[in-house]
């Protein structure tokens, strides 16, 4: 970060200042003249709220997928297809055992040996040609999605959370001054608080484990140079399989999560292969951070755009995205080939 | 296939001796076919042919030529199609403007094609793999945009009844007539991407494709080349999608969605991506399946609506033994043929 | 033997601007920490013949990389025939008189030799996007086809590049660098893998080159660059460390210590 700042100083300031900005609307009760020009302040919060829970949302999915690219350049167009179906096996994990927790790992396991299997059997015998690996992610999510369509059928399905965490909780934040003069703080599904809770720890491990530890570094090596990591001696196969099912498993919990806070039906691989592609191109490709960072940005931008714009708040997305393709072509957090 | 021949060599004759037979054979059947076929056959079945596989060809010029895969053909043909709309006839009377069919059609072609090249600009800038990625997120944004966008695309429901205009007292939505229109626009788009193959043009795309950090170092606009690639399979995707217009006599978001970007890209690799002829093998293909296979799935007890994934598995199955698609196919059993046939005589070995 | 086009406008220009060819200014090179080639200061002038020795590691392909514009130097100034170039795109470069052949053959493996030698004699003149066909008496095909001939290629002008043999391959690589009306050529280890025939021709087409084209040499080969270089420039660990004439170079005390005699690779 002190490197950031030494190159690029005006950013620097600019993106202090925003943040400063952001962080005294958020924490400081606002005037009635303010709420006249920019609504209610609970409503601001929940739409940042909202985008921030969303934002974890995406990072769960994005950050399995830009792994993946990173590490063995597969651009995995079935990424989608495992989010869903991750959702769609504990929707009936939790309907069946009456436990929305025991989903969690159940179907981490499950959609990462549908990983491993994967890499193993399809992916590793097209090693090197990435144009072909992609056209087959393509097939397999076809195909995928036909499957799934053939067993759940078309219609939502929601996962529900366990009843204690159902519900609102309080946060310390000022929502508003009532007319008594009594402070209103707000007041936020626990569920999606938690889930934000785990995404950011899920992330602070991923970093840890990449960053800290001998798995993480062979992971690091790999992605700067595959050649050299593979000829040093380590096998790198183990190293993708370990990576693809993670990422996979990754994604089938997320798919867990996105069925609880939204709902599960066809189309919503799609949507989120979309989601996927869109923060890791802003983000930056096999950056996890680089994953977070664009994951908050897509997820405000939608749901801010959702409240204050609804007719286009997805190309507000888009557009982001398009900005950022145009003058930083590498991702914000991406290096330069 | 040489620029032109060695000196030495005898002249060549005329270009038209030089095709063989077997295209003659082709052309003659394609030519005739309305004699023996019936109307649903030649509208449905070889109108959506030849005009899938255009799109797809716009799509093969950029990956086989290029080495780009692009996944925004299908939206650039799909805007043309929009432009057509809006600019000329159709039964949402608060948008469109009447313009007369010349003036607004080569509008449509236009506004596609800049709008393919910027999409081109946008997706250039980075490694390869990274186009599909780019291109997709793109054409997603296109689909939202039109569905979601009231005032120039008429969001959800799009545009209807927007016909081809009655020139020279014919009717060109009846089948026979659609049928050669279509013909004709595919065979011109085909000569087209052959013709420009060898020339400057085509060749320093080539050029780029196999060795971009050299053609650099020669002297060329890496960058600009792989643009200009964009604008020309732009146009040809435009014509495309004003004959899809056409025949589906409406257009909407739907037109343009993932599955349908998804569906172009499957045609033109089963096809094969090598050579111009691939993505027209493909569409043939796809809409054979497409329009047969609910029967035959029925047939054997399963529900119609699988037919997805007949395609999807058929796909998987072409990607896995012959990445190069049916082209590849008859290509190396031709190999094969000959090497188990004595060079001389011909006899088998 | 029209080895070079007649291009009395790049003489014309060269007897004009007397001046140099290739001026490097404290050019530098950072990969990360690592600092390929550090404050680099040579110049070249018009048509002048010059060897850039140096042990593996030296930096010498970087330094040309550089001037090419395969990567921009992270600092100094490199004016090419006194235009500063140093943030120049490379194909601006190449068209102000620059060319370049590589120490591993970069060439079209999908296209046959004649469609690799037009390409060169296209890259370099006008109608890079024209859509129409050249005819049989085109300019640039009967140029080409001389570039062809001059490297004694002919016999395989219709081949592809993938079934040449490595020799072949490497007078094709000259070819291309030859398109054109080249100022000042940059050859990368050329006698690399060439048997003692190639070699001798080599030299042969280094030595007949027309006057007003300079040339730099990285070569590993000390008998080939000294018979084909006026002057020499020897680099170290990613500096400069000596320059001179061939004969001072060949009998300086501390280059034989380093480069032929316990430095030797």
């Amino acid at each position: 970060m002190q490197g950031f700042t030494k190159r690029n100083p005006v950013w620097a300031l600019l993106i202090a200042l925003v943040a400063a900005v952001f962080l005294w609307l958020v924490f400081a009760p606002w005037s009635s003249g303010m709420e006249d020009i920019l609504g209610r302040k609970r409503v601001f919060l929940n739409a940042i709220f909202g985008g921030v829970t969303l934002g974890a949302l995406y990072f769960l999915v994005a950050s399995g997928f830009t792994l993946i690219f990173g590490l063995m350049r597969n651009v995995n167009l079935a990424h989608g297809s495992l989010y869903l179906l991750g959702g769609y096996i504990g929707f009936e994990v939790s309907e069946r055992t009456g436990s929305w927790f025991l989903a969690f790992p159940v179907v981490f396991v499950v959609v990462g040996i549908v990983g491993i299997v994967l890499q193993n059997q399809v992916f590793r015998r097209m090693e090197g040609e990435e144009l072909r690996q992609t056209m087959v992610t393509i097939g397999l999510s076809v195909v995928i999605a036909d499957l799934m369509l053939w067993v759940w059928g078309g219609q939502s399905y929601t996962i529900y959370s366990p009843d204690w965490l159902s519900g609102p909780m309080t946060l310390p934040i000022v929502s508003g001054i009532s007319d008594s003069g009594e402070v209103i703080y707000l007041r936020y599904p626990a569920v999606r608080m938690a889930i934000l809770f785990a995404a950011i720890v899920i992330g602070i491990a991923m970093w840890l484990v990449l960053n800290r530890t001998k798995l993480g570094m062979l992971v690091r090596a790999g992605v700067d140079d595959r050649e050299m990591l593979a000829a040093s001696g380590v096998r790198i196969q183990y190293v993708f399989l370990a990576v693809f099912a993670f990422g996979a498993g990754l994604a089938g919990m997320a798919g867990i999560v996105g069925g609880t806070f939204q709902s599960l039906s066809p189309g919503e691989d799609t949507r989120f292969l979309l989601a996927s592609l869109v923060v890791v191109i802003v983000g930056g490709m096999g950056s996890i951070p680089g994953a977070a960072i664009g994951a908050l940005i897509i997820g405000l931008s939608e749901q801010l755009g959702l409240v204050y714009a609804p007719t286009y708040s997805v190309v507000f997305t888009f557009l982001i995205m398009a900005v950022v393709l145009a003058f930083r072509p590498q991702g914000l957090l991406g290096e330069r080939q | 296939m040489a620029l032109a021949e060695h000196r030495k060599t005898a002249p060549r004759g005329l270009w038209i001796e030089r095709i063989p037979g077997i295209w003659w054979a082709l052309i003659l059947f394609l030519l005739t076919m309305p004699a023996w076929a019936n109307g649903f056959f030649l509208f449905q079945v070889m109108g959506w042919t030849f005009i899938l596989g255009m799109i797809a060809l716009s799509l093969m010029f950029l990956a086989g030529y290029g080495g780009m895969v692009s996944l925004i053909q299908m939206s650039v043909a799909a805007m043309a199609g929009y432009m057509v709309a809006i600019f000329g006839v159709s039964g949402v009377g608060d948008i469109s403007m009447g313009l007369p069919w010349w003036l607004n059609i080569p509008i449509a072609i236009i506004v596609a094609a800049i709008f393919g090249t910027l999409v081109g600009a946008l997706a250039v800038r980075t490694e390869g793999i990274y186009t599909i990625m780019i291109t997709l997120a793109i054409a997603a944004a296109f689909f939202y945009f039109t569905r979601q966008n009231y005032t120039v695309f008429n969001g959800y429901s799009g545009f209807n009844l927007v016909v081809p205009p009655e020139l020279f007292g014919v009717d060109w939505r009846q089948p026979m007539p659609f049928y050669y229109l279509t013909l004709g626009c595919a065979a011109l788009c085909y000569a087209a991407v052959i013709y420009v193959s060898r020339a400057p043009f085509g060749l320093t795309l080539q050029g780029v494709r196999d060795n971009p950090r050299r053609m650099a170092a020669l002297g060329f606009n890496v960058t600009a080349h792989r643009i200009a690639a964009y604008t020309f399979a732009s146009v040809i995707a435009s014509v495309g999608g004003i004959l899809l217009v056409w025949q589906n006599s409406q257009i909407a978001p739907g037109t343009a969605g993932i599955p349908a970007v998804i569906d172009i890209l499957v045609i033109a690799v089963v096809g094969g991506i090598k050579r111009p002829i691939g993505p027209f093998i493909g569409a043939l293909i796809y809409v054979l399946l497409r329009t047969f296979s609910p029967d035959v799935l029925l047939a054997f007890g399963l529900s119609g609506e699988r037919f997805k994934l007949v395609i999807g598995l058929g796909f998987l199955a072409i990607v896995f033994f012959s990445p190069d698609g049916v082209l590849g196919l008859w290509e190396r059993w031709q190999t094969r043929r000959s090497r188990n046939h004595d060079p001389l005589t011909g006899d088998p070995k | 033997m029209t080895l070079v086009e007649n291009s009395s406008a790049a003489d014309r220009l060269a007897s004009v601007s007397s001046g140099n060819a290739l001026e490097l200014r404290g050019v530098t090179k950072m990969f990360g920490a690592l600092a390929a080639i550090s404050d680099i200061t040579l110049t070249v002038r018009s048509g002048e013949r010059r060897a850039v020795l140096g042990s593996n590691g030296a930096g010498k392909t970087t330094l040309f990389n550089c001037v090419t514009g395969d990567f921009m130097p992270t600092g100094g100034t490199i004016r090419l025939f006194g235009e500063d170039v140093t943030r120049f795109p490379a194909y601006e470069r190449i068209r102000r008189g620059l060319r370049r052949t590589y120490q591993i053959s970069l060439l079209f493996n999908g296209l046959t030799v004649a469609d690799n030698v037009y390409l060169a004699c296209r890259g370099v003149s006008r109608g890079r996007f024209s859509f129409i066909r050249p005819r049989e008496n085109d300019a640039l095909l009967t140029r080409s086809d001389e570039l062809i001939e001059a490297v004694n290629l002919m016999p395989w002008r219709d081949t592809n590049v993938s079934n040449l043999s490595y020799g072949q391959q490497r007078q094709l690589e000259i070819a291309l660098a030859l398109a054109g009306a080249p100022r000042m050529i940059l050859f990368d280890e050329p006698a690399a893998g060439l048997s003692p025939t190639e070699r001798a021709e080599l030299v042969g087409i280094l030595n007949g080159l027309p006057g007003h084209i300079g040339y730099i040499i990285i070569e590993h080969d000390m008998d080939v660059a000294l018979r084909v270089a006026e002057s020499v420039t020897m680099m170290h660990n990613g500096k400069i460390f000596k320059e001179g004439t061939p004969e001072e170079i060949e009998n300086d005390q501390e280059v034989q210590e380093l480069y032929l005699g316990d430095g030797h690779e």
